[in-house]
Parts: C-alpha cells; sequence; structure tokens
C-alpha cells in the first residue's frame, strides 16, 4: 500500500522561441493538466494548475510544458512521495513537455471549434516519445481553449512498475489537458 | 549480377518512336455504373483471389470480370470516395479514403478504424506492410503514417520528408520504404524509433521533380514514373539513376502508372494513352495504343492470366497485354491473296502473294515493306508455304510451279530443277528442321532435302530423297511431313491416315490403329516427344509412341475445323480455327482458348499460314493483320473457382469462421465464380455436396441452394473450366456440418428407451399390485359371506329366531307371519348384496333394519337402534354389504340385553360412520372368533385409503367407518 504511485503526462514550456521570434505568440494563461490511473484495485489521480504552453501560430508550432512536483490532490502524501520519488523521480526530471506541430491547417483568425492532431515529442520522466495527440482547439474572440484527452504508456516512458504495485496501478495513464491561452 | 547487366542492357535498345504500331488485342471497356450514374474510378488493385478490387467516388467495388459488386459499410449509406486499397499478409484488406479515413474489410462489411492518435485529414494515397508487419500509409498533404507498437506516427517534413505531397510508397528489398513525392524521391526507414529519410532529387540525377510513380523493376531496381520527363530506372543499392533512350525525348505527358511486364514496360499516361515499350533485343516494337481512344490512363495492373488492366476515369479497361498483338501491316486485298506466311531469323515477316513475296520489316516503329517478284509465278500461283533453312535461304512451295529457293540478302532466286519429281509440281507444304527440308504434296511428292554448307548459296545442287511410290505411304496426296527429334519422318496423307519412317521401313496407321478420321493435315512435336497431328474432321490426336490418344470436343476442343497446329514456348499445343486458337496442355489434358472476345476473326484457313518466330511465339493471319501471340509464363489459362459467399437462409454468415450449423439451420446457399477474366461469359460449373451427391452436377448459375439438408457432415465441392473437360480444374471447397437434432442423438434416444422401459416396468408392478389387491379383496369378501352365512346360519341364530317364532305363531300368528316374512327377506338381501363390493348406506340401512326387526322380537325394548342419517347420506355413501349388520350382530353378541340393561346402538355420520353402543359387559362374555370386525377392518384396508377405526373406552364401543363414496 506504500507502493502507491503514478505517473504523468504533461506538457512543458520550451525554454525559448526567441530565435523563432517575430511570430504570432499566444501563451497559455491558465491551464491544468490531470491524469487518472485505474487499476483494478486503485484509482490514483492528481492534478497540475501550472501547465505552461506557447502556440506559434505562424508555424503551427507548439510546446507545453509542467513541473511534476507541481501535482495536487494525491491520495495520500506517501502516495505523492512514492510518485516523485520512486517513479517519476522528480529530482532527476522535474518537467514533463510535448513540443511539436500541428499537422492540420488551422485558420487562427477564425472563431469556431476545430479536431486537430498534434505531432510532437512527449517527454516525460526523461523519456522522449514522438506522439500524434488529437485535441479540440475553439478559437474565439482572438482566445484558444485546448482540450485534449489522451493515454500515456508507462513503458514508453521506462516508468518502471514493480510487481507488488502492479493491480493498483494501470500500465496505461489517461491524462487529460485544458487550457486557455490568449495572444501575448 | 547477371540479372542487372541485363537490366541495363535493354535500356540501351530503347529507341524514340513517333507513331504506336503494334496494337493491343482483347480490349474490353467496363464502366462503373449504378442506377446510371458513372462514378471516377481512383484507383484499383488486384486482391489475392484474384479480383479486381475498384475504388471509386461512390465506395468500393469487386469486379469479376462481367460486373462490379459494391463492398458496403455495416452502414450503406456511407459512400465515401476511396483513394488507396491494399490487402496485407494476413489478408486483412485496407481501405484509404479521399477524406483521410481509413476502413478495414470485417467479414463482408466494411469498418472504419479509429487509431487513438485520429485519422489524417488528407486522401489517403497507398498502403503497404514493412517487414516487421507494419501498415503504412501514405497521405496527399500531410507525409506518411506507420503503425508500430499500437502507436501512429508520422513521418513529415520536421523529419527530412521533401514534401508532404505522397502519391505512392513502396517497399523495397532491404525494407525501405520509397516515397514518391513533389518533391524527388524519398527513402524512409525506422531504426528503433528513430526515423531516417533521405532525398533523391534532381542533383542525384533524377530527371524531374515530381514523381508519380515507382515500380518495382527487379534486382533492387525500381521504375520510377515522372510527370515531365517520362520513365527512368532507379538502382536501390547504387542509388544510381538511369535514363532511358525513350525518355530523353519524352513526348507523352505526365506518367501517371508504370507495369514491368517480362518482355514489356507499360506505361500509363496522362495525356498520350498506353505507351508499350519492348525490352525484346533489337526488336523495336514500341507503341503507344490510345484504347478507345482514351488518352488519359492510369492505375496500370496485370491479373493472373496476363491481361493488363487499367482506368480511365469511369471506365475500368483491360487488353490481352503481352499474350496477343495485331501487326496491321497489310490491307484486307493483300490478305485474301496471302496463303502462307514466314518469320525470319530477323522477325521480318514475309507473306506470299501475288505471284512473289512481300517482306514485311518493322524497325523504329515503322513498318517498310519489300516485293520479291518471282519470274514463272503469277498472280494466279498459289503460294502454298514458305520456310527458311539454317542458311537463311527461303524456300517457296508452290501449286503447279515445283518448289523455289529464294536468298533473302541478294534477292536472287531459282527453281529447283535438279528433282524431276517436283518439275510443275503440285507442292501443298514445305518445312524442315536442322538439316532437312521437307516436302510434301500431289502425285506423290514428298521429298526430303538435305541442306548441307555447300547449300548456303542457292545455286548449287541439292541432295534429296524421294518417298515416291512407297506404297505404305498410302495414297499419292500427301498434306506434310515432319520429321521429329529421333528422327522419324512422319506423312500426312489425305485418306491414308498417317505414315512414319523409323529405321528404314514405312509403317501406316489408319482406322485400324483408331484413327477416326484418315486426313491428316500437320504435325507437331510436344516437349515430351509426343507427336501431335490434327484431322479433317476428328479433332487431334497424339501418339506417346505406342498408342493415338484422340482429343475432341469432349475435351473440350472448341472447333473441330483443325488449321494447324504447333508447340508454343511453354510446352503447350495450339490448335488454331478459323475463330481462334486452343491451348491444350499435354500435361494435364487440360483445354484452354482464345477466340472472337479476344478480337480473334477470320484466320487464315490455309495450313501454311501459321508461323514460329525466333521466340517461338505464334504467328498467324488474320484479316486485320498478323496477330502474334506470346504465351507467359506463370499465367493462368484456365477460371480460378472461388467460393464468394455462403449464405444460412439467404442471410450472409461470416463463412470464414462458420462450420457449423444447428440441426434448424438447414438451407444453405453458396455462391461462387470462376474467375477468368479472358472470358468470364464461357465459364462452366460443376458441383457435388459430398455427403449428399456422389455425382458431380452441371450448372452455369453461379449459386446453388440446398435447402432442408439433413443433419451430417458436408463439403461442398465445386470446379469451373471453360469447356465440358473439368479434368484438373481448380475446384473450391467449403466443409461444413450440420448437427443432429436432440431427438436423434443416441444418448437421448437411449434415455427415452430406459424411460419406457422404466414406465413399462412400473405399469407391469402397479398392475400386478392392483391384481392382488383384487384378488385380496374378492378373498376377503369371499371370507366375509362365508363368515355372514356361518353367521347366520348359526344354531343359535336359528334357535333363538325359531323360539321366537314359535311363541308368536301360539300368541300372534299375524306377528309370525310377519317376522317369518322378514326372516326370509333378510336371507334374500344377504344373497343379493353377495356379490358386490360396496352397496349404497340405504340399502344397507334397510337390510340392518329387516334384522333389527328380527332380534327386536326376541330383545323388545332393551334393544334400540337410533339411526340419525338423512336421505343425501343414504343415498351418497356406500358401504360394503352387511358391515352394519355384523357390527349390530356383534353388539347383541357381546352384551347382555335387558331390562336392567339396555343396549343402545346409534347410527351417525361425523366425517364417518359411526357405530355406536354402549358396553354392557355379559358375567360370561361369549368367545368369538373376532373374524367379523377384522374382516371389515380388512376391506375398508383395499378400499379405502382411510382405516376403520375402532375405540373401546369401556363406557362405548364405536367404530368409525370411511365415508365410501362411487
Amino acid at each position: 500500500m506504500i507502493q502507491k504511485t503514478i505517473i504523468l503526462a504533461g506538457a512543458l514550456l520550451l525554454f525559448s522561441f526567441k530565435a523563432l521570434t517575430p511570430s504570432v505568440e499566444y501563451r497559455v494563461t491558465s491551464g491544468t493538466i490531470s491524469f487518472k490511473s485505474e487499476a483494478s484495485l486503485e484509482l490514483i489521480k492528481a492534478q497540475s494548475n501550472e501547465l505552461k504552453g506557447i502556440i506559434l501560430t505562424e508555424k503551427k508550432q507548439f510546446a507545453f510544458k509542467v513541473n511534476i512536483n507541481s501535482f495536487k490532490g494525491f491520495n495520500s502524501p506517501l502516495q505523492q512521495e512514492h510518485f516523485n520519488e520512486n517513479y517519476l523521480e522528480t529530482s532527476l526530471y522535474p518537467t514533463a513537455s510535448f513540443e511539436g506541430k500541428i499537422i492540420e491547417d488551422v485558420d487562427f483568425a477564425k472563431d469556431g471549434t476545430y479536431p486537430i492532431r498534434a505531432k510532437g515529442n512527449l517527454t516525460i520522466h526523461g523519456v522522449t516519445q514522438e506522439r500524434i495527440i488529437k485535441c479540440d482547439l475553439t478559437i474565439k474572440n482572438g482566445n484558444f481553449n485546448i482540450k485534449s484527452i489522451f493515454s500515456v504508456l508507462l513503458e514508453d516512458h521506462n516508468i518502471p512498475i514493480p510487481k507488488v504495485v502492479h493491480e493498483k496501478l494501470a500500465s496505461e495513464i489517461k491524462v487529460e489537458v485544458k487550457a486557455n491561452l490568449a495572444l501575448k | 549480377m547477371r540479372l542487372l547487366k541485363n537490366s541495363i542492357i535493354f535500356i540501351a535498345v530503347f529507341a524514340p518512336w513517333q507513331k504506336g504500331f503494334t496494337q493491343s488485342l482483347g480490349n474490353k471497356l467496363f464502366s462503373l455504373t449504378e442506377n446510371n450514374q458513372a462514378y471516377k474510378i481512383n484507383t484499383i488493385y488486384k486482391d489475392k483471389d484474384g479480383f479486381i478490387l475498384a475504388g471509386t467516388t461512390n465506395g468500393l467495388y469487386t469486379f469479376n470480370g462481367i460486373n462490379f459488386a459494391k463492398v458496403n459499410f455495416t452502414n450503406p449509406n456511407i459512400k465515401d470516395t476511396v483513394t488507396a486499397i491494399f490487402q496485407d499478409n494476413s489478408n486483412q484488406l485496407w481501405v484509404g479514403f479521399k477524406n483521410g479515413k481509413i476502413a478495414k474489410k470485417n467479414g463482408p462489411a466494411l469498418q472504419y478504424i479509429n487509431p487513438k492518435e485520429g485519422t489524417p485529414n488528407a486522401p489517403i494515397t497507398a498502403f503497404l506492410q514493412d517487414n516487421k508487419g507494419n501498415i503504412w500509409f501514405s497521405t496527399n498533404g500531410e507525409g506518411i503514417y506507420y503503425f508500430n507498437n499500437n502507436h501512429l506516427y508520422l513521418i513529415d517534413d520536421a523529419d527530412g520528408l521533401s514534401d508532404k505531397f505522397v502519391h505512392t510508397i513502396t517497399l523495397t528489398n532491404n525494407g525501405d520504404v520509397l516515397a514518391a513525392t513533389d518533391q524527388g524521391i524519398n527513402i524512409c526507414n525506422i531504426v528503433g524509433a528513430k526515423k531516417n529519410v533521405q532525398v533523391i532529387g534532381p542533383k542525384d540525377g533524377l530527371p524531374d521533380y515530381y514523381i508519380t510513380s515507382i515500380m518495382p523493376a527487379g534486382n533492387n531496381t525500381y521504375w520510377i514514373g515522372m510527370q515531365e520527363k517520362g520513365v527512368c530506372l532507379y538502382n536501390h543499392i547504387t542509388k544510381q539513376i538511369i535514363i532511358p533512350n525513350v525518355s530523353t525525348l519524352w513526348p507523352y505527358g505526365q506518367v501517371n502508372s508504370i507495369l514491368a511486364t517480362p518482355n514489356n514496360l507499360w506505361i500509363a499516361t496522362q495525356v498520350s494513352g498506353l505507351v508499350k515499350c519492348s525490352k525484346n533485343g533489337n526488336a523495336t516494337i514500341e507503341a503507344f495504343d490510345k484504347i478507345f481512344n482514351k488518352t488519359n490512363i492510369n492505375n496500370l495492373l496485370q491479373d493472373n492470366e496476363g491481361n493488363i488492366w487499367m482506368t480511365s476515369s469511369t471506365d475500368l479497361i483491360s487488353t490481352a497485354g503481352d499474350k496477343l498483338s495485331l501487326l496491321p501491316i497489310y490491307d484486307n486485298a493483300t490478305y485474301q491473296k496471302i496463303h502462307t506466311i514466314l518469320s525470319d531469323y530477323e522477325n521480318n515477316i514475309w507473306v506470299g502473294t501475288d505471284g512473289g513475296l512481300i517482306k514485311y520489316t518493322i524497325t523504329n516503329n515503322t513498318i517498310k515493306n519489300k516485293n520479291y517478284r518471282i519470274n514463272g509465278l503469277t498472280s494466279k500461283t498459289d503460294i502454298t508455304g514458305l520456310y527458311q533453312d539454317k542458311y537463311h535461304n527461303i524456300w517457296i512451295s508452290t501449286m503447279g510451279e515445283g518448289i523455289f529457293v529464294l536468298d533473302p540478302f541478294t534477292g536472287n532466286y531459282r527453281n529447283i530443277n535438279e528433282n524431276p519429281l517436283l518439275k510443275k509440281a503440285s507442292v501443298l507444304s514445305i518445312n524442315g528442321s536442322g538439316n532437312n527440308v521437307y516436302a510434301g504434296g500431289l502425285e506423290g511428292v514428298a521429298t526430303i532435302f538435305e541442306v548441307t554448307d555447300v547449300n548456303n548459296k542457292i545455286l548449287n545442287n541439292y541432295v534429296f530423297t524421294n518417298y515416291d511410290n512407297i506404297p505404305n505411304i498410302g495414297n499419292n496426296y500427301i498434306h506434310s511431313i515432319y520429321k521429329d527429334k529421333i528422327g522419324r519422318i512422319w506423312f500426312g496423307t489425305d485418306g491414308k491416315g498417317v505414315t512414319v519412317l523409323q529405321n528404314g521401313s514405312f509403317k501406316n496407321f489408319g482406322k485400324s490403329s483408331g484413327l477416326k478420321d484418315e486426313h491428316v493435315y500437320s504435325f507437331t512435336e510436344d516437349l515430351k516427344g509426343q507427336i501431335w497431328f490434327n484431322t479433317k474432321d476428328a479433332g487431334v490426336y497424339c501418339f506417346d509412341g505406342t498408342t493415338f490418344k484422340n482429343y475432341n470436343e469432349t475435351n473440350g476442343i472448341s472447333d473441330l475445323k483443325i488449321i494447324s497446329l504447333k508447340t508454343d514456348k511453354l510446352g503447350n499445343v495450339i490448335l488454331v480455327n478459323e475463330n481462334g486458337f486452343d491451348i491444350l496442355n499435354p500435361q494435364t489434358g487440360t483445354v484452354s482458348y482464345l477466340n472472337n472476345t479476344q478480337g480473334l476473326s477470320a484466320i487464315n484457313p490455309a495450313i501454311e499460314s501459321i508461323a514460329l518466330d525466333t521466340a517461338q511465339n505464334i504467328l498467324f493471319s488474320t484479316e486485320k493483320g498478323i496477330v502474334l501471340y506470346s504465351p507467359i509464363a506463370n499465367t493462368s489459362l484456365q477460371p480460378k473457382t472461388i467460393i464468394t459467399n455462403v449464405k444460412l437462409f439467404l442471410q450472409d454468415i461470416n463463412a470464414d469462421s462458420v462450420h457449423q450449423f444447428k440441426y434448424d439451420e438447414n438451407d444453405i446457399t453458396f455462391y461462387f465464380t470462376g474467375l477468368y477474366f479472358t472470358n468470364p461469359a464461357e465459364v462452366h460449373y460443376q458441383y457435388k455436396l459430398e455427403g449428399r451427391d456422389t455425382v458431380w452436377i452441371n450448372t452455369k448459375d453461379q449459386s446453388v441452394p440446398f435447402p432442408n439438408l439433413r443433419p451430417g457432415k458436408y463439403t461442398f465441392h465445386v470446379r469451373s473450366s471453360l469447356n465440358q473437360n473439368f479434368i484438373n480444374a481448380t475446384e473450391a471447397t467449403y466443409s461444413f456440418s450440420i448437427a443432429t437434432p436432440l431427438w436423434r442423438k443416441l444418448w437421448f434416444i437411449i434415455l427415452c428407451l430406459l424411460l419406457a422401459a422404466g414406465l413399462l416396468y412400473w405399469y407391469i408392478k402397479s398392475r400386478e399390485t392392483n391384481l392382488k389387491k383384487l384378488q385380496q379383496l374378492e378373498n376377503e369378501k369371499i371370507q366375509f359371506q362365508f363368515q355372514v352365512l356361518r353367521n347366520q346360519v348359526n344354531p343359535h341364530f336359528l334357535f333363538n329366531s325359531f323360539n321366537t317364532l314359535i311363541s308368536a305363531i301360539e300368541e300372534d300368528p299375524k306377528m309370525a307371519v310377519d317376522y317369518v316374512e322378514h326372516l326370509s327377506e333378510f336371507f334374500r338381501n344377504i344373497v343379493n348384496y353377495r356379490d358386490k363390493d360396496v352397496i349404497s348406506l340405504g340399502e344397507e340401512i334397510n337390510l340392518l333394519q329387516t334384522y333389527f326387526y328380527l332380534q327386536q322380537k326376541r330383545y323388545g325394548d332393551s334393544l334400540k337402534l337410533n339411526i340419525h342419517l338423512t336421505g343425501t347420506e343414504k343415498d351418497n355413501l356406500f358401504i360394503p354389504p352387511l358391515t352394519l349388520q355384523l357390527l349390530l350382530e356383534n353388539a347383541i353378541k357381546h352384551n347382555a340385553v335387558s331390562k336392567e340393561s339396555i343396549l343402545t346402538i346409534d347410527i351417525f355420520t361425523q366425517n364417518k360412520i359411526v357405530v355406536k353402543n354402549n358396553i354392557n359387559a355379559k358375567i360370561n362374555p361369549q368367545s368369538g372368533t373376532g373374524m367379523g370386525l377384522q374382516n371389515i377392518i380388512n376391506r375398508y384396508n383395499i378400499l379405502s385409503s382411510e382405516a376403520v377405526t375402532v375405540n373401546n373406552d369401556s363406557k362405548f364401543f364405536t367404530v368409525s367407518l370411511p365415508s365410501l363414496k362411487q
């Protein structure tokens, strides 16, 4: 029971886009990322409100990141400790990120809801995995709202699951992201 | 290495050409229409069964050679535009759509797949399966996707792809993926999780950026089709690009699709129709052909029979491809005069006509003809045969003018007059092999020439042997002479069968040897050394060294009027008739044919008008020109039998997995096709339901229903053929079983038998018990009657009765009479009721009252009987006879009856019939056997489930009798 844990997916701010300027930048004004592990014996979930991110509309590029230790809402402090120390090794890999390019061509100037796919590198636990992630982009009055639900396989990111907790931790973690972005 | 060298060599022979010369034959056009609306065909694909699948603006269709059948989604309203089709190694069908969606075929219906990564929003252009089994697909606008470890990945510009518009992808031998893009060729591979993309573009020698198609050319080389610059050959090992001559000045517009066959390269173009480039030695029979006047051609593929398929907008088009081509080298007037043709060592075509020869030379896609006049021959002279000997000199046989020999290089010729037999002779055929030339004709012309080095020059005399006046040959009318590989010389005679010269002696075979027709026309020898010849009316014969085997219409020969026969390069025997030809496989005995459905008609009926070229292609002359038959190895000449569907009660089932049916699922219909695109209308079927039928049943239908099948195991066999010859026909089977119903299962039958036996046993047993009971009742009754009688004839009873009577006679004679009447009634009743099991309570009460009367006369008021019974009770209740009488008698017997001790007997009902009397114990009790009461108890045991209860509380003696109802 001690071995309760989690994983995580997330997203993360690329350090700098200075080189890409001038460009139209949209930044996250408020963003949450939550995850859920639905194992047969235990439901584990946590949430972070500290999602950061940017979308460069001209180049269709994006980057999101989150600090792993900003995840709150675990079942117990012990669970959070295991999450940070045993599984995601937060001290070594403090952030999770997703950065890449939007596949579809979107008219960012036009209000509407666009189902889009983002192709990029998802880095969790220091392991980068290329992913295509579906999300809904809603544009309204020049502000962006992004919603996405996707799953992360623990083995994709070298996150070990001790056998003892196998039934308490799902091998596939569901991640949900919601973010509002506004022109910088 | 050697192969690579060859492929470069043939490129060198490409030559520019201006206009197509050879023409396609067997052209067919199928418009894809549904409800009078035509739909554009975007892509076609040959599935593992050989069906052609068409991806259209109205969805996916299967084409069987005759019609298109829609492949629907489970929801038939989905009619999305199909842009790519693929069948993977496990036969799973993948379909890509213009809207970027992807479907798989699941059972009979399509179903969209939903990868968690979503599906593209750009048209799917192609699929492939890599060496790890992963599926890749290309898109027009988003790059290339591939599945790996449950994820879908994308290769796009960010990964180095030169362009996201990918027209097609092809897997190479080493597992790389070649992608044709608007910006060159991209070589993609995945190592671990790393994507590698290498671009081959103009700086690498590629003539054009815009790549439209990629076609494997063998040996790690690939044909590349381009937008403007024709085709080029890309070597994946050396990365070298080779530009063939044909592409140096490519005038045919955008290349849409490429098909490489062993001899030719077929190129479908955007504006110039179908371009065919020969890969054949020095010959330059290259052509472009606007089949059905279509200029925009796409999607080339070759079916299993060698036909070439293509699309043009809403049309699906096929041609006989490499198999048959037409050289329209002469006009109809010339054709009418031709009786013989020859293809020489340089593949020039010679025809005999109008008192001379014409040589047709086809170079650089142009035709040149040269006339050779022969002095001494007029336009009326029939040139019967042409033969080119090993020195390339051409022998000409004539009717009435003997034989001429012509040197094709100098044009010199001479009449062979050294043989007097041939002077002004009518020679019907001229043939040869090796050093020999044979001539057969009328009036005993049967001559074999030896051609030796001196005969390099035609002026030198030939050595010859005449086989005239040899009686064994038959008469002196020889159609043809043939020398086989082991040196036997065969003579085909007109009416005397066939004669063979072997080891210096002649032997004749005719009717006595089993030949049904003795008019023998021409010979050929198959690869096993069997000799084949055709006859005037009885088809062909095959001589295996000992016997003659006849092949006629029962073997599938389509026309017995065979002009001539030849062995083709695959070893099949070709039987040419006026409307086409049969292809007889000497190994299997199967017969196929090509006929007017392939554009063949009006074939020249002269024996010598059929020729072989150096590549052993077969040429014959038709009114449209020379037809070239070039059989293709490993192609199918017979329909392929496929069970396309199995329905239960006319409803679809998943026939791949369902083979067992319930006992009432017994109406099964099979749908099948003998897939044969070349001549689909001519396919015949035979089927047999093993487990029901013992013989094959003929049909031309493509379905057969089996209603009301009995339970059992079955195998449905179906086979197809182009004729009635089903030997070695392809067969398809479907095994299934129909369950035996419960009531026909052995265990159930045994169970039922056991149950029946049990029931019977029980019945017998219970009947026995019943009989025993009845027997017992009868016994009891008899015993009771006996008891009663004994009691009533008891001396005491009689003595008492008589005493009573004596005193009554003296005192009251009238009463005495009455007494005797009662006594008599009492005995009469006893006798009456003796045999009955039960009587009504009323009857018994009457009897009891009679008895009571008798006793009362003795005891007076000391004996009282009170009966408290209603009329209904008397009528409805029943009782064994004399029961109450006995109980009354017992009461009197066992009690003192006097004025001091009155005996009162009460009879009433209280559920039961109760007989109750007060006890006045006698000082000296009368001893009794107790049999009377016991007898009553026993009788009730048999008659009723309730028992008689007897209660003696020293004041009252009570007997309760169960109520009996009728």
